[in-house]
Parts: C-alpha cells; sequence; structure tokens
C-alpha cells in the first residue's frame, strides 16, 4: 500500500477495535462457559495483526498460532462464521471441527493455525515455496510468539527458508512471555530478530503496538519479499493485555494501573495519533461504536446456529467416503 | 526384460514427474540420487527446481511439504529411514493427517512421504525398525506397503494421484529384488489387497518384504499337504477386511505374519478385527509370527535370530492345522 | 455332568409289562444316544430299548427277566448334556407321532448352558460350533481332534456327512418301513396287472352269509373275501406262491415256495404301517378268516403283534377303502412276491348282455416280482382271482 490516506488510518483504527471487541466478547462467552476448551486472546496485539495484514493482498496465504483470532479477522475471515467456530457450530469456518486453536478459512488465504508452538512455520514457509515453484506471485506470512524459539522447528525453518530464498515473512509477536514463564527463563537471547543473522535473514525489531510503525515496517519487508529477496523475520515487541475490554474501565482500576495501560495500549496511541491529525474524539467513538455493533451482532447470530450433527463426525477424515468406509 | 526395485521404483517417479508438473520430489540427498539411488537422474532430467535436496531437517521438510502440498504442488517427501520419521512426527501427525479433518473439508493435503524399513544385516536399532504401526493408528493418513518391485510401481502412482497425505514404505531387502515390469501395469487400488497365493487350509496375511519369505512358506507347505493362500496387504491403512472376510470364510484359519515387533504390530490390529467380525468363521485362534519384543541388534547373527523367516511360518502354520 | 435317569419309553399304544430280556451295554460303558442299551419282551416281539442320552452307563436298576412296565427307570447315564436337553431326547420307539422322539436338538446353547451350570466346558472352535448348530449336531457327541481336544470344523463335518440334517429323526417303525420300501424298490424288480372286480356277488353273499354264522362272529368284510380268494388263487397258482431268495447273479440264488397260503393285509396305523400275516388261509373258511383277521388287526393296533405273526407270508392285500383312490399301485413288502392293491369301490356303468347296467367295482392292481413270475401268469392270477370274487363258490 502507498502512503496511506486518513480515511485508511481511520479504517484500521476500527479494524483494531474490531478484534479488541471480538476478543472481550470471546472472554465473555468463555467465562459464561459457553466456549469449549482454552481460546487463547489476543487482546493488546491488535497492532500487530492490523498492521501486517492491511499490507496483504487476498492471494497471501497466511498461518499463524494458537493465539490467531486476530490475525484471521485481520485477513478478512467473516466475523460471525469466526465466532461460530470457536464456538464450535456447524457455521463455523471450519464447521465446528477446529476451533479456536485451528482456525482455517481457505477463501481468504487463512492456511491455519496451530496449537503446537512453531508447528507451522515450517508449513508457511512450504506454501512459500508453492508459490515459488509455481511461478506465482502471492508470499506466505507466518505469526509466531517469542516461545517458539526454542524449539527445533524455528530453526530448523529459518534455515531452509534463507537456503531456498523462500518468499514467507516471519512475524512474531514477542510479549516476553511464553506459557506462564518470561523470556529471561527461555533463552539467553533477549530479541528473536537476533536469530536472523546466522542464518542470513533480513530483519528489524519494532514496537508492535505502534500500528504506524507496524504498518510501514511490514511493508517494507513484504516489498523485499515480492522481490525475491528471501524470508524477512520482523519482530514486533509487544505486551498480553489480558482481561481488559470496553466497558471495563470503570470499574476498579487504579490511576496508575489505567495510565500504563493507556501508554501501551495500541487503540489508545493510534487514537492519540489521529486526534493529532485532527479527527474529532466523536468520529473515534463512532468508529468505535460501529465496530462493536458489528460484532455484537456476529456474535448474537452465531450463538443462534446450529450445532453440528453429530451423524456427521467422520466426514472429512479422508476425502474419499470410500476410503473411510474401507477402514471400518 | 528384469529391473531392480529401485530401477522400477525410479521409473515410476520419472513418469508421474513428467506427467504432472504439480509433481515435485524432495528430500536429504534426493537430488544426488537418493541414499539408496531411487531418484538417480530424476534432478538432471525434470530440472534442479522439481527434485530438490534439503538440510538434514526432518521436521521442517515434512512441514515445507506439506505447506506446498496445501498450495498446489504434489511433493513426493523422501525420508531417509523410517526410524527418522520420529523426527517428522509433530507434522505428520499434528498437521498433515489432520489437516482436512479440522479444516472442515477446505484443504486437502496430496504429499506421499517415501520411506522404507527393516532389517538388513548390520544397520543396528535406529536404522532397521518397521514402525508401520505408529502410523495406522492416525486418522487421516494413508499407509502403503509395496511387496514386489511391480507393486511398488503401481502402488507409487497411485499414491501420487490419490489427493490424500500417503505414507509409502518401502522395504531395504527388497531394493534389489527383481522384475519385468509389464508394458501395461494397471494401477492397484489404495486400500484393495490381493491374493499373491490361492489355497484353502490357511489364509497367511502379510507385507512388504513379508510376502516374499510368505510365499516361500507356502510353498513348503504344499509339500506337505497344507494349502496356503497368501494375502499381500498393500494397503495397511485402510485395511481391506472384504478380502481377508472372503479368504477367513474358506480356509477358517489365519496367520499374520510381519517384520515388525509382535506387540501392539499390524497383526495386532487385524487379528483383533478378525475375532469381532469373523469370529464364526474360525476354526483356530488367530495366530502372529513377528519379531521378539527387542531392538535390533549389531551383529547379524543377533539379527538373524530375530527376524522372522519361512521356518517360523511353516512351524506357526503346521501348528495351526493340528 | 448330570445323571439322567433311562426309563423304559413306550411301546405301542398300551404296553402292560416288558420283560428284560437282555443287557446290551455294561456299567462303564460309554453309550452314544440312539445306539441300543438293552432288550426287552413285549406282546408283539423283542424290542431294543435306545439310550436316551450320550455318556457313560453308570448303574443298572433291573435284571433280566425283570419285568418293567413304561416309565420304570431301568439305569443311570452319566452325560454332559444338560438335564433338559437330555429329557428331550429320552423317549424311544413307538407308533405315535406326539411321542416320536424330537431330532437332537441343537446343542450349542444347552452346552453353554451346561458349562455355566457344571463348570464342565466343551472346547470347540466357533465355526465348528456354527456348523453344529446349522446341523443339530449335538456337540458334546462328538471327539474333539484338536488342541486340548478342541472340536474343530473336521470333527464335525465328519459327523454331518452321516448324520441326517435337522429333522424328524426316524421312529422305528418308520425307519423299517423306509429300509423295506428303498429294497423293494431297488432290488425287485416289479411290474403290475390291473383288472376290474364286480362286488355284486360278494355284496350278496355278505347279506346272505351273515344270519348264518354263530353268534360273536364278526362281521365278514371284503378284505376277507379278499384274503380267502387270493390264498385259493396262490394255491391253484404255485409259482406265485414263492419268494426269491439271493442275488441273480449268484448261483445259490433260489426261487422258495411256500407250503400254504399265508396272505399279509396292510393295516395302517398312526404314522406306519403293519402288515400282519395270516397264515394257511386256504383251509379257513370266511368266519375264521374273518375272526383271525379281527384278532391279527386288533393286535396290530394294539402293537402285540407276535413276530411269526409278521412273517412268512408271499403276497399282501392293500386295501386303502372307501376314502382310497381308484387304483394304485402298492409296493410289494420284502421278501414277499406280489401285493395286491385295492382302489375303492365305485358305482359305474359297464356292459352286461348288451345292456348297460350299474354294478359296484373296484380296480385291482398286482404287483408281481419279476423274478419270481412273468406277465402272463400274473395276469392269470388276476384273472383267476377276480372269477372267484366274482362267483358264488364260498364257504362260511
Amino acid at each position: 500500500m502507498t502512503e496511506p490516506t486518513l480515511s485508511d488510518w481511520k479504517a484500521m483504527y476500527r479494524a483494531l477495535w474490531r478484534i479488541r471487541l471480538f476478543e472481550g466478547q470471546v472472554q465473555r462467552f468463555a467465562a459464561a462457559g459457553e466456549i469449549p476448551g482454552f481460546p487463547h486472546l489476543s487482546t493488546g496485539q491488535e497492532a500487530v495483526a492490523v498492521g501486517v495484514c492491511t499490507q496483504l493482498e487476498l492471494e497471501d496465504v497466511l498461518f499463524t498460532s494458537h493465539r490467531g483470532h486476530g490475525h484471521v479477522l485481520a485477513k478478512g475471515a467473516d466475523l460471525e462464521a469466526t465466532f461460530a467456530e470457536i464456538l464450535g457450530r456447524a457455521t463455523g469456518l471450519c464447521g465446528g471441527r477446529g476451533g479456536s486453536m485451528h482456525l482455517v478459512d481457505a477463501v481468504h488465504g487463512v492456511l491455519g493455525a496451530t496449537g503446537v508452538v512453531a508447528g507451522n512455520l515450517s508449513l508457511a514457509a512450504g506454501a512459500a515455496w508453492a508459490a515459488q515453484a509455481l511461478g506465482r506471485r502471492n508470499i506466505s506470512v507466518v505469526f509466531f510468539g517469542d516461545g517458539a524459539t526454542g524449539a527445533g522447528a524455528f530453526h530448523e525453518t529459518l534455515n531452509l527458508a534463507a537456503l531456498w530464498h523462500l518468499p514467507v515473512l516471519f512475524v512474531c509477536e514477542n510479549n516476553g512471555v511464553a506459557e506462564f514463564t518470561t523470556r529471561e527463563e527461555h533463552s539467553n537471547v533477549k530479541f528473536v530478530s537476533s536469530f536472523a543473522a546466522p542464518y542470513d535473514i533480513a530483519t528489524k525489531t519494532i514496537d508492535g503496538n505502534d500500528l504506524p510503525a507496524v504498518f510501514a515496517a511490514a511493508g517494507e519487508a513484504i516489498g523485499t519479499l515480492r522481490g525475491g529477496a528471501g524470508p524477512y523475520l520482523l519482530e514486533c515487541m509487544t505486551f498480553r493485555m489480558a482481561g481488559h475490554y470496553v466497558g471495563d474501565s470503570q470499574q476498579y482500576r487504579t490511576k496508575d494501573e489505567l495510565a500504563a495501560i493507556r501508554e501501551k495500549c495500541p487503540i489508545e496511541r493510534l487514537g492519540r495519533v489521529l486526534l493529532a491529525r485532527g479527527v474529532e474524539q466523536a468520529t473515534l467513538d463512532a468508529l468505535g461504536e460501529s465496530a462493536k455493533a458489528e460484532v455484537l451482532q456476529a456474535v448474537e447470530r452465531a450463538r443462534a446456529a446450529p450445532h453440528p450433527d453429530p451423524a456427521t463426525v467422520l466426514d472429512h477424515v479422508y476425502r474419499s467416503p470410500a476410503l473411510a468406509a474401507i477402514q471400518g | 526384460m528384469q529391473h531392480t526395485f529401485i530401477e522400477i521404483l525410479r521409473r515410476a517417479l520419472d513418469e508421474e514427474l513428467a506427467r504432472d508438473p504439480a509433481v515435485h520430489l524432495l528430500g536429504e540427498d534426493v537430488a544426488a540420487g537418493g541414499a539408496f539411488g531411487v531418484t538417480k537422474g530424476l534432478a538432471q532430467k525434470h530440472g534442479a527446481t522439481r527434485v530438490r535436496n534439503t538440510p538434514i531437517s526432518e521436521a521442517a521438510i515434512t512441514g515445507l511439504a506439506t505447506g506446498a502440498a496445501l498450495c498446489g504442488l504434489k511433493p513426493v517427501l523422501e525420508i531417509m529411514f523410517i526410524d527418522f520419521a520420529t523426527l517428522a512426527m509433530d507434522c505428520l501427525v499434528n498437521q498433515t493427517a489432520k489437516y482436512r479433518y479440522m479444516s472442515g473439508g477446505q484443504l486437502a493435503v496430496p504429499l506421499v512421504v517415501r520411506t522404507q524399513a527393516g532389517a538388513a544385516g548390520g544397520a543396528a536399532a535406529q536404522h532397521s525398525q518397521s514402525l508401520e504401526s505408529w502410523f495406522i493408528h492416525v486418522p487421516g493418513l494413508i499407509v502403503v506397503a509395496p511387496s514386489t518391485p511391480v507393486e511398488a510401481y503401481g502402488l507409487l502412482k497411485s499414491a501420487i494421484r490419490l489427493g490424500e497425505p500417503v505414507l509409502f514404505i518401502e522395504h531395504k531387502r527388497l531394493y534389489t529384488m527383481k522384475e519385468e515390469l509389464p508394458e501395461t501395469a494397471a494401477l492397484p487400488e489404495i486400500g484393495r489387497s490381493r491374493i499373491a497365493r490361492s489355497g484353502t487350509d490357511v489364509t497367511l496375511i502379510a507385507y512388504s518384504a513379508m510376502v516374499q519369505t510368505a510365499l516361500e512358506a507356502a510353498q513348503s507347505l504344499e509339500g506337505e499337504g497344507i494349502s496356503v493362500e497368501v494375502i499381500d496387504l498393500r494397503t495397511l491403512l485402510p485395511l481391506d477386511m472384504a478380502t481377508i472376510a472372503a479368504s477367513v470364510s474358506k480356509t477358517h484359519r489365519v496367520l499374520i505374519a510381519h517384520e515388525a515387533v509382535l506387540n501392539g504390530g499390524m497383526g495386532a490390529e487385524i487379528a483383533a478385527r478378525i475375532g469381532e467380525e469373523l469370529f464364526d468363521e474360525l476354526d483356530a485362534p488367530v495366530m502372529r509370527v513377528g519379531c521378539p519384543f527387542s531392538p535390533i541388534p549389531f551383529a547379524p547373527e543377533l539379527e538373524r535370530v530375530l527376524l522372522p523367516g519361512a521356518a517360523d511360518l511353516v512351524r506357526a502354520a503346521k501348528r495351526m492345522c493340528q | 455332568m448330570t445323571q439322567v435317569a433311562q426309563e423304559i419309553p413306550k411301546i405301542g399304544l398300551v404296553m402292560e409289562a416288558v420283560k428284560v430280556v437282555r443287557w446290551l451295554k455294561a456299567v462303564g460303558d460309554a453309550v452314544i444316544a440312539g445306539e441300543p442299551l438293552l432288550e426287552v419282551e413285549s406282546e408283539k416281539s423283542i424290542v431294543e430299548i435306545e439310550a436316551a442320552v450320550t455318556g457313560r452307563l453308570t448303574e443298572i436298576l433291573v435284571q433280566v427277566d425283570d419285568e418293567v412296565t413304561v416309565g420304570v427307570q431301568v439305569a443311570w447315564i452319566e452325560s454332559a448334556e444338560a438335564p433338559t436337553a437330555a429329557l428331550a431326547t429320552l423317549s424311544g420307539p413307538t407308533a405315535k407321532p406326539r411321542t416320536t422322539p424330537e431330532p437332537a436338538p441343537p446343542q450349542v446353547a444347552a452346552t453353554t448352558g451346561s458349562a455355566a451350570r457344571d463348570g464342565e466346558r466343551i472346547r470347540s472352535s466357533p465355526v465348528a460350533r456354527k456348523l453344529a448348530a446349522e446341523r443339530g449336531v449335538a456337540l458334546g457327541t462328538l471327539a474333539g481332534t484338536g488342541p486340548g481336544g478342541r472340536i474343530q470344523l473336521e470333527d464335525v463335518r465328519r459327523v454331518v456327512d452321516t448324520t441326517p440334517p435337522a429333522g424328524e429323526t426316524l421312529s422305528p417303525m418308520r425307519r423299517a418301513l423306509a429300509r423295506a420300501m428303498t429294497l423293494s424298490n431297488a432290488a425287485i424288480p416289479q411290474f403290475n396287472v390291473s383288472q376290474s372286480v364286480d362286488w355284486t356277488e360278494v355284496q350278496f353273499l355278505r347279506r346272505e352269509l351273515m344270519p348264518t354264522l354263530p353268534a360273536g362272529t364278526p362281521k365278514i368284510s371284503v378284505n376277507d373275501f379278499l384274503l380267502s380268494a387270493v390264498a385259493r388263487t396262490l394255491m391253484e397258482y404255485p409259482e406265485l406262491n414263492a419268494t426269491f431268495s439271493g442275488d441273480p447273479d449268484s448261483p445259490h440264488a433260489r426261487i422258495v415256495p411256500s407250503k400254504g397260503a399265508h396272505v399279509g393285509l396292510v393295516i395302517a396305523v398312526d404314522n406306519g404301517l403293519l402288515v400282519p400275516v395270516i397264515h394257511d388261509v386256504e383251509r379257513l373258511g370266511l368266519a375264521d378268516v374273518a375272526r383271525r383277521r379281527e384278532e391279527c388287526v386288533e393286535r396290530a393296533l394294539k402293537g402285540r403283534l407276535k413276530r411269526d405273526e409278521m412273517e412268512g407270508a408271499t403276497i399282501s392285500i392293500s386295501n386303502l377303502g372307501a376314502q382310497g383312490p381308484d387304483r394304485f399301485t402298492a409296493l410289494i413288502n420284502p421278501p414277499q412276491s406280489a401285493i395286491l392293491a385295492v382302489g375303492r369301490q365305485r358305482e359305474c356303468v359297464v356292459a352286461r348282455d348288451g345292456a348297460a347296467v350299474i354294478r359296484p367295482q373296484s380296480e385291482l392292481t398286482l404287483t408281481v416280482d419279476h423274478r419270481v413270475a412273468d406277465g402272463r401268469l400274473a395276469a392269470q392270477f388276476l384273472a383267476r382271482l377276480v372269477a372267484l370274487l366274482e362267483a358264488r363258490d364260498w364257504h362260511a
């Protein structure tokens, strides 16, 4: 994308809210017991998703991790179908077979999410290889957390992607926490971008909560990919903002807490940037309300959707029912 | 004119590469000809982009092949020894096998993973295993184990064209086996076993290299008045129970033979199914012959003692017919 | 294992007492269901009592010359079968279909039941059990040749080939009849000749003769006339009053003449036939024939025929009576040489002296053993027989 207009920024602002509010609804209904399993929220990391995905074409393919709702939405997946999948309904993206951790929307190029850390880095590389081998223009993007650098697959894939010059963008959301322990306990290497140089991969570390920064860095990286320069590792420093969503802020926050949140929150920060550029608060509020209305409607429709028919449980193990039948 | 297993397999790959531009070969040393020479000359013939060497990264290359299969390629990945499949398990089990299902049918993985198994004298514990029973345990995978060069030719082509993730398990000791490839060799259907030898007294179920051993045993038993029907499974997953049922309804006695260890082996699954579905046809308990529960030792005489041979099958069959 | 009581079954309709004649098995012997266990003598003849179950004879309760009645326990048999199954097979030779022995019931369930109850298991392979159930073979009757004595498919197959498929097993009478008729069909080259007989004279004589007979004389029936006429004709045609003995190819083959006219009369009993024989009929007047006939039939129906009352005839008469067909062909009862089948009496239009008259008639069909007589002799015999029946030359 060329230099975005104010309109583009406002759209991205709304997109941030869309993800924030969606995750808020996931949290709400998970707490109410309506969501099976354990969804992982990307609250606070919206800027990475929106910043990168706004620079992607429809044909570009995306892989993500268990914390991938934001990426999936930012790539263009339908809100209702995504929420329905998280609820496990028949109208979900995967007919209720995948769930929160395995969202797939092939039509929009969302090719998969994995619950095994670093599990699909190599798949993203493979998708890039296919594009290269078939002479296509599209690139491949994979989102992962800093914990993935502990996996052998991370290193194997970086090595292979660089060796084969694959057009794959590795986006690391480094929120300083992997599972329940801080980065210091996972690795001596503070910044994930440090791993790029040994494999001869281009890299950059940026503030992942700064949407314009993410947008710019992503655009630059993707540009090099499309130019055939080989893989790129973009490290986005961010934070996990668990538990905060619209409507909650009036309840119990201390002034210090609120201040700290305002300092980091990508929505707050972009809002300040837009205000500084002459956008009215009311406009910002309206964008937020619009996103909220969209999310709430989609969530209600998803909650009313039918459950999957148990009779179909064995569908899609194989393409051919004959194969499944022989197996008995 | 006769050709070896390796040559015939190479021909199958060569023909599929020529037939379908989506077919790509990759693996360690694959462009250089492969550890056993199966892919020799193919890179030169079809180009460096179609036949590629990879680093020693089983996990990454399996993921690479899977991701590529999601996006329009038909990769044929070589895992040099099935013993190394352990390194590829996360991808194979958690991604490759489950993609169609988890995505609700949106995506497919038309991928063939070629590998080889079995003991061949001195390869020792980490290069001699038969691990097929791990993979029949994973819904979404297809597992094929050819028994002869001509069988491998047809089955590999069928696997490449199937559109599902197929684990194609060759056997070291079969690589030098020679056969003549008929001009119009039919492509066997994945999931259909074949009767390698007709008989009436005992059904002997085998696959891969054990089929040759089974035929040898059947020949010997014929001389002693026991007529053995040998079933070559060809496909281990899905299992062709129809062919097995027809045979057992005729003979009423079943012996299953494989090189893999008995415990939790392929034979255990087949025996359980036969017990469930064909109980009233049995005139004797289902018996299995397989490797004792031990890693494969290095010294050839130790290895020889473990591996089931024709004599073991003959003994077992005779006991069943008492 | 259960101890099963071996009882004396009913032999015939009424049976007062029988005498134990001979034990065919000793204590400790293995017995198989259906195998003869002991011989008893009834009014009718000596009868074999068959073992009710398979097992081992453990105790004999009655001795030779003891008199026993129906239901008396004569022995104990230790059986592997369940008691209910054993009782089901507990019935011996009988004339009544209701007490005809049931087919060996499919023993599969019973065997399993007995296993649960008795702790004694019959080891058998599933396919052996399946075949045994299909064919009604009792597993307990089989010897297993598999490992540990397991009954295998071939063990069942061996028995199945010689055991009749599930269905009614034969009563001794039916078996005897089946044997006889099979032999008759296979060994005796039979041909037949037919002629109508006019009963006018016989009917007249019956009316005329009855009042003249002493009180207590049974009514003279058509069969009596037939018996008498056949006997007289036999004496006139001694070639037919003989039986063929031996294999025609053998130098020992003979035609054995009979010294008197001994004629059998086919009597229908429940679920079978009996053919009592009246000896020396040629010496009897009609009244005596009637008396003898009546006694014979009564004893036959009661199952009390003596053995010699069932032997010796060279010819039998089979009259199916008023409900019978117009005509039929009977099979010779070996070792006899002929049989006369008598069709039902009908009012027929016949020509007499150029006029059409109505006369009571029957079709007689004489089946003859071609080894003994040829067509001309048979025709002559029959013609003479009819002539006698149509004449008035009778003695009471």
